[in-house]
């Protein structure tokens, strides 16, 4: 895919070196979202479990701080690290600097007061209550102006582009910056500024919702994917023509499929329907992205234990595979009837945007951040804990609520059972998810103490130099040569 | 594929076309659901929410109550709502109109709400479902023992009776849920709002029309008026 000649090399060291700031102020804030949120998200995890804690004070009760921690994970972790790594990995695949990095410098600013007033906004009692567009209307224009400028920035790099071919990556990045900022601004207009009647919201909102997940967070995922995977293993994709086929379907489909979560909602049924039957067509496009990753990590085993980048990607895609059937499950009517408004139904979000996207994330940080620096990560023992805790995390929480959601399903829909039973037998594994949480919180603690030494001057006097001949991630053991060409 | 002006098509032209196809088409059909008049009784259904309770749509929707509690029930052989005694009937589109911001929910980590405001019966009076709404939110263990929804003291006043009179609305909060002696509680303007929005969540007039289309077509209504 790349050349690895000296001006391809020279090429890219000028690339990342125009890219370096703006990612690193990226990274920087989406990190310090990453633990904000997360600290919250245990908050409103121990209060189920514990519903006197912070309970005496309407900023910190269950109902703000929920959405609160969800919108710092979103808005703030998500959005931060996908405009990090976006903007980097658009300038490498169209061969061409990231220019007017002041601007974006700017507006990451915007960005960051817009939702840190947003998520003040929602503990101090603003909240609208729509799901991932809880944060108060006065944030709307901030967040939309600063996307703007970050967005505008992609594209335009894109299409200054010194390539010939366009790459699958490329795709899956310039189409999720055009629908971000048109699903919010259609998720605002509908909602907020002119909201529709009755129950259109509900089906405004499931259809933002689906949209953020499927057309924002995993076409950033999924281009993490189609980049690293060659790059590192130095092997092409397998399968490489089919994928043009999946992207459109995959896109076509998800953008359907929002109705799938109002199956039982007092809804026209041709709502639901439609929905549950573009995430049936879903399968094929999953399938052949199955096909291509796994394809072209078959007989790479060994460069699984090489590269933290290769372990979170593979990470990233044993998520997708399975947020995209338990997606399939719940639009089976039989199945939702019995899982649906259970904790099950949150797995599915949570491994979209925790198990695939976020693990993606974080792949493409170790891969990236020496290359900006030219720093090694200093401690390989805190990036092993992140690891460590994350395939821990992930595979805990989503065996756990999986049962626990099939549990809590079962028994709503026993009348037989009175709710104070159900939320007893739950207690044991809302106090699970309480640990599951913690445990990942700690991987991103040890995140954060690697990012500071690497990334803050001052700090990083002690950090060896990375050289790419030996590439600094690949510290383990096995190192593989590919991994050190950019 | 190389062409940047098609992708760029492609990629507008799907999320269009799911605006459209979507929420566009939903709009046409229920955009414009009125009241409905009863031919009998010669009454609007849905009722406007009052004043009060529109406020306390407001309280709901900054406590997040959305994230526990769903404001549906789904028809009857499709989920245990009907049998939980959370409706009598599954919830029509025409039910929400009356709102102007529709919190459907999406986790039941708590139960049901939509028919919250008939949850005691028809034999309770509204005094005593306004009681139980504010013990409830006060102190939520005095009412559903076991259960992990927090305590909202913070929307009710705890203030010394100073010798005075007893204010009529004081919680009659017993053992010990009860305030230290000489002390009562009171609910604040946002409790007394939430717990008018709460007493208005009642889906209690089945309409004709949406009855018929929600039926399944095997079962013979006739004769049901």
């Amino acid at each position: 895919m790349n050349s690895t000649d000296k001006n391809s090399r020279a090429e890219q060291i000028e690339i990342d070196a125009s890219a370096k700031w703006p990612v690193l102020i990226f990274f920087g804030s989406a990190i310090m979202w990453l633990l904000l949120g997360g600290a919250l998200q245990l908050i409103a995890s121990i209060q189920l479990h514990t519903p006197d804690f912070l309970s005496a004070c309407a900023w910190t009760t269950y109902g703000r701080v929920a959405p609160a921690a969800q919108n710092a994970l979103i808005y703030g972790w998500g959005m931060n690290a996908a405009f990090a790594f976006g903007l980097w990995l658009m300038a490498r695949l169209s061969a061409t600097t990231l220019r007017h990095g002041g601007w974006l410098f700017v507006a990451a600013k915007f960005w960051n007061v817009g939702v840190a007033l947003g998520i003040a906004g929602i503990l101090g009692g603003y909240s609208t209550s729509f799901e991932l567009l809880e944060m108060p209307r006065y944030v709307t224009l901030i967040l939309l102006v600063a996307y703007a400028m970050i967005g505008v920035w992609g594209v335009t790099t894109f299409s200054i582009r010194n390539t010939e071919n366009v790459y699958a990556s490329q795709w899956y990045l310039f189409g999720a910056a055009f629908w971000f900022p048109w699903l919010y601004a259609i998720g605002q207009i509908m909602l907020l500024k002119a909201p529709v009647r009755g129950v259109l919201q509900p089906v405004v909102n499931a259809w933002f919702v689906h949209g953020l997940y499927g057309l924002w967070f995993v076409p950033i995922a999924l281009a993490s994917a189609y980049y690293f995977l060659p790059k590192i293993l130095g092997k092409p994709i397998a399968n490489y023509y089919l994928a043009p086929l999946a992207f459109w379907w995959l896109v076509g489909a998800t953008a359907f499929a929002g109705g799938s979560r109002l199956i039982g909602a007092p809804v026209p049924i041709w709502i639901s329907t439609l929905g549950g039957a573009a995430n049936f067509l879903l399968v094929v496009p999953v399938v052949v992205i199955a096909l291509n990753f796994f394809g072209t990590l078959a007989g790479n085993i060994a460069a699984i234990g090489s590269s933290i980048t290769i372990r979170f990607t593979l990470i990233s895609m044993i998520g997708f595979v399975l947020a995209s059937v338990l997606n399939f499950a719940l639009s089976i009517r039989g199945f939702a009837q019995i899982v649906q408004f259970t904790l099950l139904t949150d797995l599915r979000d949570w491994l979209i945007f925790y198990g695939c996207f976020s693990t993606a994330m974080f792949g493409a940080a170790y891969f990236i951040l020496p290359r900006l620096t030219g720093l090694q990560w200093r401690s390989s023992a805190l990036v092993t804990a992140h690891v460590g805790t994350a395939v821990l995390g992930v595979l805990l929480l989503t065996v756990g609520l999986a049962y626990a959601g099939w549990t809590q399903g079962k028994m709503l829909n026993d009348a037989a059972i009175p709710f104070g039973d159900i939320t007893k037998a739950m207690t044991f594994w809302f106090t699970f998810r309480s640990v599951g949480l913690g445990l990942l919180l700690i991987g991103h603690v040890a995140f954060l103490i690697n990012f500071i030494w690497i990334a803050c001057p001052i700090n990083s006097r002690g950090t060896p130099s990375a050289q790419f001949s030996n590439p600094p991630d690949l510290k383990l053991s096995n190192e593989s040569v590919t991994e050190g060409h950019a | 594929m190389k062409n940047g002006l098609a992708l760029f098509l492609g990629v507008f032209a799907t999320l269009a076309l799911s605006w459209a196809g979507l929420l566009l088409t939903a709009h046409k059909q229920l955009g414009s659901l009125s009241q409905f008049k009863d031919p009998v009784e010669e009454t609007l259904n849905p009722l406007p929410l009052s004043g009060l309770a529109d406020q306390g749509r407001l309280v709901y929707q900054d406590l997040g109550c959305v994230s526990c509690h769903t404001q549906q029930v789904r028809h009857e052989g499709f989920g245990a709502d009907i049998e939980r005694k959370w409706g009598q009937r599954a919830s029509y589109a025409r039910d929400y109109i009356r709102e102007k911001t529709v919190l459907i929910g999406h986790s039941r980590l708590g139960p049901d709400l939509r028919n919250v405001g008939v949850r005691l019966g028809d034999t309770a009076s509204r005094d005593e479902y306004a009681e139980w709404f504010y013990s409830l939110l006060y102190a939520p263990q005095s009412k559903a023992a076991g259960t992990n929804m927090p305590s909202y003291a913070f929307l009710f006043d705890v203030h010394p009776t100073a010798g005075r009179q007893a204010s009529y609305d004081a919680l009659k909060l017993t053992s010990k849920f009860a305030p230290p002696a000489g002390y009562e509680v009171v609910p604040t303007a946002r409790a007394r709002a939430l717990v008018a929005y709460l007493q208005s969540l009642k889906d209690t007039y089945d309409y004709p029309t949406e009855r018929s289309l929600n039926t399944p077509a095997e079962i013979s209504k006739e004769g049901a008026h």
